[in-house]
C-alpha cells in the first residue's frame, strides 16, 4: 500500500461539510478524518445525513461548504467518475445493480476505467482490445471469489437473491480498485448468518490493504468489527471514537433513545 | 438463429486467444447468426428473380431499402435500446446524410463513395454539435430531438441555394463499384455487405467495454458513473456513432432513390426508425433486421394484394394507395399490444424458456 504525501496515514480528510435541501441542513460543518487501513463505522438515526455524506464524497452532489481531502488532494468539484478513478467506490442502500446484465458483466462495468480499449478498437477486435477483455473476464472472476458468487458469473444480476445482490455490489465496488470503500447499509435485509459472512468480507477487505467506511443500522455488526465509529445525528457529528466510548456516550444514548444499543 | 446469438453472446467473455486459425474459428462461431443471413442473402437473388413478376413484387429491389434501415436501425437502436437515450429526431441525420451525399455526387461531382464517407463525417459532426442535448433525461430529451428533427427539416426546405428546397435534389447516381455492372442486384450486394459489416461491427461492441458501458449507463448512471464511466462522453460517442450510421444509411438512400426531397426526411421518418427499433426488438442487434423487414416488406405487400386478385377488385380498393400508412398503424398498434418485447426478444423466449412470444394483454395479472 502506497501513502502519498500523507505522513500521518490520514486518507482522508473532511472539514466543514454542510449541506442545505430546500432550507433543512442534512449535514452541517461535519469535519472528521479517516486513518489508511481501518474500518470506520457512520451510524445515526434514520435522516441523520448518513447517506448524503456518501453522495458528497462521491461527488453526486456538491456541498454547500467544506472541503475534502482525499490523499491531500481536493475532491470538491470533481465529478463522481473522476472521483472513482482516484480510488474511492461505493455501494448504493437501495441496490443500484445493472440488473439486465449478467453478474460477470456487472464486475467488468467496474473494471472499465482501469481498461482502455476504444470503441472502434474493440468493435474491431483488436488483438490488444481481445487480450483485455481476457484479462478482464479473470480479473472479474477473481473479484466474484472474494464475495463466492463465481458460480452465478452468466446469471443475470437481477435473477439473484437479495443478499448475493449486495455482495455483488461489493464485489463491483471493488473491481474499481479503490483505496476506499464506502459501504451503505450493506447488511440491511440480510440475515443473521449472512451479516456473519458480510463481516468476514468486510474484514478480507480491509486485508487487501483497502479502508472501509461502513454506514449501517445492525450494531452488532458495527460494534463487533469497527475500529472507529462515527455518529451523526441531524447532520451533526455527537460523538466519535472506539466502539466502547461511542457506546457508553450518554449523547449517543440520548440520539438513539428507546433502540438498544447492544 | 436468434437463440444461437443469444447464447454465443453469454460465452463470449470468455474470449479466445491463439494463431489466426484460431482466431477465425472464434469470428465464425461468435457470428454464426450473421453468417448463416448472409449465405440467406447471397442467394437470394437467384430465387426472388425469377418469381417477382408473378407476385407483383420485387423482393431484391425492396430489399435493398430493408439493407438501407437495417442500417439506421441498428445505429437507433445502440441509442435508444442499448444506451437507453431516446432520440426522436434520426430523420436529421439520415437526411443530412442523403443531402451531403447527393450533393457532393451531383453538384461537386465527386465519385459516390466520396460523398458517403462525407455524409458519415457530417452526420457525425451535426451529432456531435447537437450533444448537448444529452444532458435532458427521458421525455425532455425525446422532445428536444424531436425539435431537432423539425430544425433540420425546416434547413433542408428552405436553404434552396444549395438543397434545391421542395424540388429536391435529381438524377443522383447510383451505387456502383468499379467492374462491376450497375444493376439492382448488384446494389443489393452492395448494401447488403455494408449492413453485415455493420451488423457484425455493432454486435462487437454491444459485447465489448464501452457496449457495457452504455448499458449501465442505461440501468443505473448514478451507479455507471460511481464505477468511474464517463456518462456524458460515452453518451456523446455512442450518439455520434448512432448518427453517423444514421448518415450512412441516408447516403446509400440518396443513390439508391435517385431523387430525395426534404419531405422523405420529416418527422415520420424518426417514427418509423423508432418503430423499427421497437417493433424489431430493443436491446438487439437482430431486432433492427427484423424491424426494418417487417415495416418496410409488410406495407409493399399489402399494395400489392389488389393486384393478385386481378380484375375483380373493387375501383376504390384498387385506386387506393396510402396502404402503407394503416399498415404501418396497425404493425406498431398489435406489437404493442402482444409482443411489446419486440420480435427478436419474443422469438428468443421461444427458443430459450420455451415461453410463448405472444402475451394476453386481458390477463388478469397478479398484484405485486
Amino acid at each position: 500500500m502506497v501513502i502519498n504525501g500523507s505522513g500521518n496515514g490520514m486518507l482522508l480528510k473532511a472539514r466543514g461539510l454542510t449541506k442545505v435541501f430546500g432550507g433543512l441542513a442534512a449535514l452541517k460543518d461535519v469535519s472528521f478524518d479517516i486513518r489508511e487501513g481501518m474500518i470506520k463505522a457512520i451510524i445515526g438515526p434514520n435522516g441523520a445525513g448518513k447517506t448524503t455524506l456518501y453522495d458528497l464524497l462521491t461527488g453526486i452532489y456538491m456541498p454547500d461548504d467544506g472541503r475534502v481531502l482525499f490523499h491531500d488532494r481536493e475532491i470538491i468539484g470533481l465529478t463522481t467518475h473522476e472521483i472513482a478513478a482516484l480510488g474511492i467506490a461505493r455501494t448504493f442502500q437501495t441496490i443500484r445493480l445493472f440488473t439486465g446484465m449478467t453478474v460477470i458483466e456487472n464486475i467488468m462495468v467496474g473494471l472499465h476505467h482501469r481498461t482502455k480499449a476504444g470503441m472502434l478498437k474493440s468493435s474491431l477486435r483488436f488483438p490488444a482490445a481481445r487480450r483485455e477483455e481476457a484479462w478482464m473476464a479473470g480479473e472479474a472472476m477473481r473479484y466474484l471469489d472474494v464475495v463466492g458468487l463465481e458460480m452465478q458469473a452468466e446469471n443475470l444480476a437481477g435473477s439473484l437473491p437479495f443478499g448475493q445482490q449486495r455482495l455483488l455490489e461489493v464485489a463491483r465496488a471493488l473491481a474499481t480498485d479503490p483505496k476506499i470503500l464506502l459501504l451503505d447499509e450493506p447488511a440491511s435485509g440480510l440475515n443473521t448468518y449472512e451479516t456473519r459472512e458480510l463481516g468476514e468480507i468486510i474484514y478480507a477487505i480491509r486485508d487487501m490493504g483497502i479502508t472501509v467506511v461502513l454506514v449501517e443500522h445492525d450494531m452488532g455488526l458495527v460494534m463487533r468489527i469497527s475500529d472507529e465509529v462515527l455518529v451523526l445525528d441531524y447532520g451533526e457529528i455527537i460523538a466519535e471514537g472506539s466502539p466502547e466510548s461511542v457506546r457508553n456516550d450518554p449523547k449517543v444514548i440520548e440520539a438513539y433513545l428507546g433502540s438498544q444499543l447492544d | 438463429m436468434i437463440g444461437d446469438d443469444s447464447k454465443s453472446q453469454q460465452q463470449r467473455p470468455h474470449a479466445r486467444q491463439g494463431g489466426a486459425s484460431d482466431r477465425v474459428l472464434s469470428f465464425l462461431k461468435a457470428h454464426k447468426a450473421l453468417l448463416i443471413f448472409a449465405v440467406f442473402l447471397g442467394v437470394m437473388p437467384v430465387w426472388a428473380e425469377p418469381i417477382a413478376s408473378t407476385i407483383h413484387l420485387d423482393i431484391v429491389l425492396v430489399m435493398r431499402l430493408v439493407g438501407v434501415f437495417t442500417i439506421a436501425a441498428v445505429g437507433l437502436n445502440l441509442l435508444i435500446g442499448y444506451a437507453g437515450q431516446v432520440s426522436l429526431g434520426h430523420s436529421a441525420f439520415f437526411g443530412v446524410g442523403a443531402y451531403t451525399s447527393a450533393l457532393i455526387a451531383v453538384k461537386a461531382g465527386f465519385p459516390v463513395w466520396i460523398g458517403i464517407i462525407m455524409a458519415i463525417l457530417a452526420s457525425a459532426l451535426i451529432g456531435l454539435l447537437v450533444a448537448p442535448v444529452l444532458r435532458l433525461k427521458g421525455h425532455y430529451l425525446a422532445m428536444a430531438t424531436l425539435g431537432l428533427g423539425i430544425i433540420a427539416f425546416v434547413f433542408m426546405r428552405e436553404m434552396t441555394w444549395l438543397t434545391g428546397g421542395n424540388l429536391g435534389v435529381t438524377s443522383i447516381p447510383e451505387l456502383s463499384l468499379p467492374g462491376v455492372p450497375k444493376n439492382d442486384i448488384s446494389e443489393f450486394y452492395i448494401v447488403w455487405i455494408i449492413a453485415l459489416i455493420i451488423l457484425a461491427f455493432c454486435s462487437n461492441l454491444v459485447r465489448s467495454r464501452t457496449g457495457r458501458a452504455i448499458r449501465a449507463i442505461h440501468q443505473s448512471d448514478v451507479a455507471a458513473a460511481a464505477m468511474g464511466i464517463n456518462v456524458s462522453w460515452e453518451k456523446i460517442k455512442i450518439f455520434m456513432l448512432s448518427a453517423a450510421l444514421g448518415g450512412l444509411a441516408g447516403g446509400l438512400y440518396a443513390h439508391l432513390q435517385g431523387y430525395i426531397d426534404p419531405n422523405l426526411f420529416y418527422i415520420t421518418l424518426s417514427i418509423q426508425l423508432v418503430a423499427m427499433v421497437v417493433v424489431g426488438g430493443m436491446e438487439s442487434i437482430w431486432g433492427a433486421v427484423a424491424g426494418a423487414g417487417l415495416l418496410i416488406f409488410l406495407p409493399k405487400i399489402v399494395e400489392t394484394l389488389p393486384r393478385w386478385i386481378g380484375p375483380g377488385v373493387p375501383k376504390p380498393i384498387a385506386d387506393y394507395s396510402n396502404y402503407e400508412g394503416i399498415v404501418f398503424g396497425l404493425i406498431l398498434v398489435l406489437a404493442m399490444i402482444f409482443m411489446p418485447s419486440g420480435i427478436t426478444r419474443g422469438l428468443s423466449d421461444l427458443v430459450r424458456y420455451r415461453r410463448s412470444p405472444f402475451i394476453n394483454p386481458f390477463k388478469k395479472q397478479a398484484v405485486e
